[in-house]
């Protein structure tokens, strides 16, 4: 196994969502689960983050926002949606302004899907993440050694 | 001896050739040659006397004697004409003193004492004629640029002026530059006390009216406070010509040092005097503000040559009375605590100052206050220190006070916040910037070096309050060039290189001072053997302990170890460039402009900490004038009275 | 003879410091999540960061951070190979403080906002601690009669019991040192702040593992000179160190967790007054004594 997936760090972002999810989102990240167990650490920066939660369903006001930060952390990355309204739109998929699933703006690697979403739910899919994490972290030694 | 009265004489004809050269070309070639010339005598004065004790000139002359007291009073005549032009009485009145005195000294009682050995070469005089005659030459070649700038802006953008104020004087500006480096060469090879102190006053009486060039109302106001300040010096320097003539008989500073080693409390109030006069001229609190004056002044070109070259007479007249002060106590306690006082107040002003000029004149008054503080204290160690601390300062200063004047030229601000981005505007320059930065103040440069023996020496002489401030004035030093250093460091996307349009002269003094400052940090340990070291010995018969030379050499290794660093390191790398993040849409990243929560345009925006409520000039400026004059009143007092008390 | 020394102790400090350094660094997580009543990281947790940023991609603002790094941590090494290898303190001291100066300036260079005024808090947290540092130093000094740190073998007694008012000083600028709560004000390795990341916000992959190896060896050293006054020429006295060392650690850690940041005019003044007060104490006592 890797270094990649034992040091995960990870950096939310709220894309309009109802606060539900992003309650979660620091729940799973407060003591009581330890997530440091696995080495994730909550970053507030996109540069040193190798993992993007993304809740809510994203509107026309911070797509760019979602696609700037996404576009910073540097490779390899992965990105969670992190509640229903991340994964498909949820309740507000029909809404006028709503773009409807983080993965209309960029690519999404694991959904967790739940309103509210769980915290275990989020961790799973961040273990889940780390898998994926280790294939991009290799496609990207690969990529190097060749260049 | 003929090498040195070719140092002094040359510049002395230069000058008068310049006052009649009128072209720009013409005016290249001469300044340009003599410079040359002027430097490559020094070097050879340096290399034949390479490591010698001190040899004297046996050279009198009554014609001489003369010459210098009709100088003195042409001085002071001319300094009462200016004073009744611009209404500046104070001035006159002090220039009158000074006539009186002059007078009555060279027929009253200079004649009673004969100096036989008028000239003399050591190894300070060798560290201060190469300043001279490299640094201070160098300027002259750098101004030649400079001043065709300076001429066109004024061309240009001279509307609102007088006349006067628009004419075209740099005839008159150069041949104030070569008279002031002949009075320099004066007063580092004369051992005649006399000729000293009128080359002592021609420095000033060249100073001011160098910064009084533009004849705009502030130049004329910090020209009448620089000559008022050293006036008073002057004044003190004269009345210890007195007390040197009644009490001991002679004016051979040699004998006079001699005479005061063996009955001190005859020479008490001398050496506390001249000491006294060495303040003012090395621009000490309560006296700094003629060095600020002449910083902002508009012809920045000659400000830096008081900078690096004229304060250096204050110095090395202190260092020369340095064994004078082992013995003086009330004397050498005032020099401490004055030189003390200013390193750490001055260190904390130039926190809160962001135009770059004003920094660099607080830390040269504060670098000066440490080598006046370590000639206070006058143990070999210190004197080491302080010798290293000239050679450094007056290398590295003169750097930066250069790349400062071309930057204002060509960015149009001397303001530290508008130099952000310079690494990419003008790269060569900013790389100069900031060798001449870490060369004041960071290991593993010569600088630190001296500050580090300094501290050593002022432990071991048990100068505890030395020891404070010079703790406290270092970490504030660390402060206000760190900032400094990070403005100039950042990058952005792809800015245009404004560099193009700088002049050749000014890219040849730029390099030439930058490899002064390069060699000096290199071959440290060489330096110190070869001109430091038989200095000590010549006057204290003995080298202190000095910092082991493998510590010299660790830095040398480091200070070349940087310099790789910046000349092929900091090129920048090929890795792929990213925005800056801006918690939020940049919009455009190079200017910092990130798209607001209302859908608006704003650039973000941050200015360095400059801590004004905590160091601001309002806070700090008054009781240190205060203290430091207090200081010096009472140890003249004391001084005089002291003395027969204990008798 | 001893520049040889201290060019080897350099290499050793490069090689030994990152691996000493980096399981306290693991220590420190794991204590700290104790004390929060957690179960922590696996005490190689810090080399697994490091490792993955290694492998990150190669991404820069500036171009010249990872330049500015890299000098960083070199001086970082000559200064721990000085003091290791029994060299002088104040050199050391002088050595350090450049590689602060290079982190500053690899902070600055990005022109990040963020970064930038976590560099000019860095400059203030360097500005704070810096007379205690010197202060220390000459305290050190004399009570030893000489700043090499060899010397110290050949005393009757640890150099303690001459400076205790100087120790204290020198522990309290130490959480400015190694960057803890309260004083972390420039950049934090708790979650994250109102500066997003302070110094390292632009800073990625291969130069943030350099600051991360870089505080490293600087933890190491400044434990070092923590030591540096229990040694004595007797036989238990790198026992000692060591003890105190640890101890120290351990007492800063605790700080670290039951503090909120300070702004920066308290830590100015707090660290100045414990200079002027602690280091002034000491030298009158040392330079009359």
């Amino acid at each position: 196994m890797g270094y990649a997936s034992k040091s995960p760090w990870v950096i939310h972002y709220d894309a309009s969502s109802c606060n539900g999810c992003d309650i979660e989102v620091l729940a799973a990240l407060c003591p009581g689960y330890d997530v440091e167990r696995f080495g994730i650490i909550n970053t507030g920066n996109p540069k040193h983050a190798d993992i993007f939660l993304v809740t809510g369903s994203v509107n026309e006001r911070n797509i760019s926002v979602v696609k700037q930060i996404y576009d910073q952390m540097v490779e390899p990355k992965v990105v969670v949606a992190c509640g229903i309204c991340a994964c498909t739109g949820g309740i507000f998929h029909d809404c006028y302004n709503v773009i409807g699933g983080v993965d209309k703006a960029i690519p999404v690697d694991v959904y967790a899907p739940g309103c509210a979403v769980r915290p275990e739910a989020i961790i799973d899919a961040v273990v889940q993440a780390l898998g994926i994490l280790e294939e991009k972290s290799k496609a990207l030694a690969e990529k190097k050694k060749g260049a | 001896m003929q090498l040195i009265a070719f140092l002094i004489l040359f510049p002395l004809v230069v000058a008068a050739l310049l006052l009649v050269v009128k072209g720009d070309g013409l005016r290249n070639v001469l300044v340009g040659v003599s410079a040359v010339v002027i430097a490559a005598a020094s070097i050879l004065l340096a290399a034949q006397y390479l490591g010698a004790a001190w040899v004297g000139f046996e050279f009198s002359s009554q014609a001489v004697d003369y010459l210098a007291c009709a100088v003195g009073v042409a001085i002071s005549v001319a300094v009462i004409g200016f004073g009744m032009k611009y209404k500046n009485y104070f001035a006159v009145g002090l220039a009158i003193v000074q006539l009186v005195g002059d007078l009555v000294f060279e027929f009253g009682f200079a004649h009673a004492a004969h100096v036989e050995v008028g000239l003399y070469v050591d190894s300070l005089s060798i560290v201060m004629a190469l300043i001279i005659g490299i640094i201070g030459s160098g300027i002259c070649v750098y101004a030649l640029g400079y001043m065709i700038d300076f001429q066109k802006h004024l061309d240009e953008h001279g509307e609102g002026m007088t006349e006067l104020q628009r004419k075209d004087r740099r005839p008159t500006f150069f041949a104030l530059m070569f008279l002031f480096l002949s009075a320099m060469y004066v007063i580092v090879f004369s051992n005649n006390m006399v000729w000293m102190f009128t080359g002592w006053e021609v420095t000033t009486v060249c100073s001011f009216l160098l910064i009084a060039y533009t004849r705009t109302d502030e130049a004329i106001a910090n020209a009448f406070r620089q000559i008022i300040m050293n006036m008073l010096g002057g004044i003190g320097f004269l009345a210890a010509l007195y007390f040197a003539v009644v009490f001991t008989g002679t004016l051979s500073f040699q004998d006079f040092v001699l005479f005061g080693l063996g009955s001190p409390w005859l020479v008490a109030v001398p050496v506390c005097l001249l000491a006294f006069a060495g303040l003012t001229k090395a621009a000490q609190m309560p006296f700094h503000t003629w060095l600020l004056g002449a910083m902002v002044a508009p012809t920045p070109t000659s400000a830096l040559l008081h900078s690096s070259t004229m304060v250096k007479a204050g110095v090395f007249l202190l260092i020369k009375l340095a064994p004078l002060f082992g013995v003086c106590m009330v004397a050498s306690q005032m020099t401490i605590l004055v030189g003390g006082i200013t390193f750490m107040l001055c260190s904390f002003m130039a926190i809160s100052q962001s135009n770059a000029k004003r920094v660099l004149a607080y830390s040269t008054i504060a670098n000066l206050g440490l080598i006046v503080a370590c000639a206070g204290v006058g143990t070999p160690e210190a004197i080491w220190a302080a010798v290293l601390l000239v050679i450094f300062h007056a290398a590295a200063k003169s750097l930066l006070f250069l790349c400062v004047g071309t930057a204002e030229h060509h960015i149009g601000s001397r303001d530290i916040e508008d130099m952000d981005l310079l690494f990419d505007r003008m790269p060569r320059l900013a790389r100069f910037m900031m060798l001449g930065i870490m060369c004041m103040f960071i290991a593993p440069f010569g600088m630190l070096i001296a500050k580090w023996a300094t501290l050593v020496s002022f432990v071991d002489s048990h100068q505890m309050a030395l020891v404070l401030l010079l703790a406290f004035g270092s970490a504030a030093t660390f402060m206000f060039w760190g900032k400094w250093l990070g403005k100039l460091a950042g990058i952005a996307g792809s800015p245009e290189n404004v560099e193009t349009t700088v002049h050749a002269s000014e890219w040849v003094s730029l390099a030439l001072m930058a490899c002064i400052a390069l060699v000096a940090c290199i071959a440290l340990p060489i330096m110190s053997s070869a001109l430091v070291e038989p200095y000590i010995v010549s006057v204290f018969g003995q080298l202190g302990e000095d910092i082991a030379v493998d510590n010299l050499w660790i830095s040398s290794i480091l200070a070349a170890f940087v310099i790789v660093v910046f000349v092929a390191g900091a090129r920048g790398s090929k890795a792929k460039r990213a925005d800056v993040y801006l918690a939020g849409v940049s919009v455009d990243s190079d200017h910092r402009i990130f798209r607001n929560s209302l859908s608006g345009e704003t650039e973000a925006t941050s200015r360095n900490l400059y801590l004004d409520g905590i160091f601001g000039e309002g806070i700090v400026r008054r009781p240190g004038e205060v203290i430091c004059a207090v200081i010096i009143v009472v140890a003249i007092v004391a001084s005089g009275i002291v003395p027969p008390v204990l008798l | 003879m001893s520049f040889i020394t201290t060019l080897i102790g350099t290499v050793a400090f490069a090689v030994l410091a990152p691996i000493v350094g980096c399981l306290l660094a693991g220590l420190d997580r794991i204590i700290s999540a104790r004390m929060q009543g957690r179960v922590g990281p696996p005490l190689l947790q810090p080399y697994y960061d490091v490792r993955k940023l290694i492998a990150k991609d190669d991404v820069t603002v500036s171009g010249v951070d990872g330049v500015y790094m890299t000098a960083a941590l070199v001086f970082t090494a000559f200064a721990g190979g000085i003091f290791f290898s029994g060299g002088n303190l104040l050199m050391s001291a002088f050595v350090i403080t450049m590689a602060a100066l290079f982190f500053i300036m690899a902070a600055y260079s990005s022109r990040s906002p963020y970064s930038e005024l976590g560099a000019g808090r860095e400059t203030l947290q360097v500005m704070s601690y810096e007379p205690m540092v010197l202060l220390m130093a000459v305290c050190f000094y004399m009570a030893a009669g000489s700043f090499n740190v060899r010397d110290v073998f050949g005393l009757p007694a640890p150099v303690i019991f001459a400076t205790l008012p100087a120790f204290i000083g020198f522990l309290f600028i130490l959480t400015i040192k190694l960057r803890k709560s309260p004083f972390d004000l420039s950049t934090s390795h708790h979650a994250h702040q109102e500066l997003v990341r302070g110094t390292t916000t632009e800073m990625s992959g291969k130069t943030l593992a350099k600051v991360e190896v870089m505080h490293w060896c600087e933890n190491v050293l400044f434990l070092g000179w923590t030591a540096l006054f229990f040694l004595w020429g007797g036989p238990a006295s790198l026992v000692l160190g060591v003890v105190v060392a640890l101890a120290a650690w351990f007492f800063e850690i605790l700080i670290d967790n039951n503090f909120a940041r300070v702004k920066w005019q308290f830590m100015l003044r707090s660290a100045w007054v414990m200079a002027l007060v602690c280091g002034g104490i000491n030298i009158v006592v040392l330079m009359v004594a």
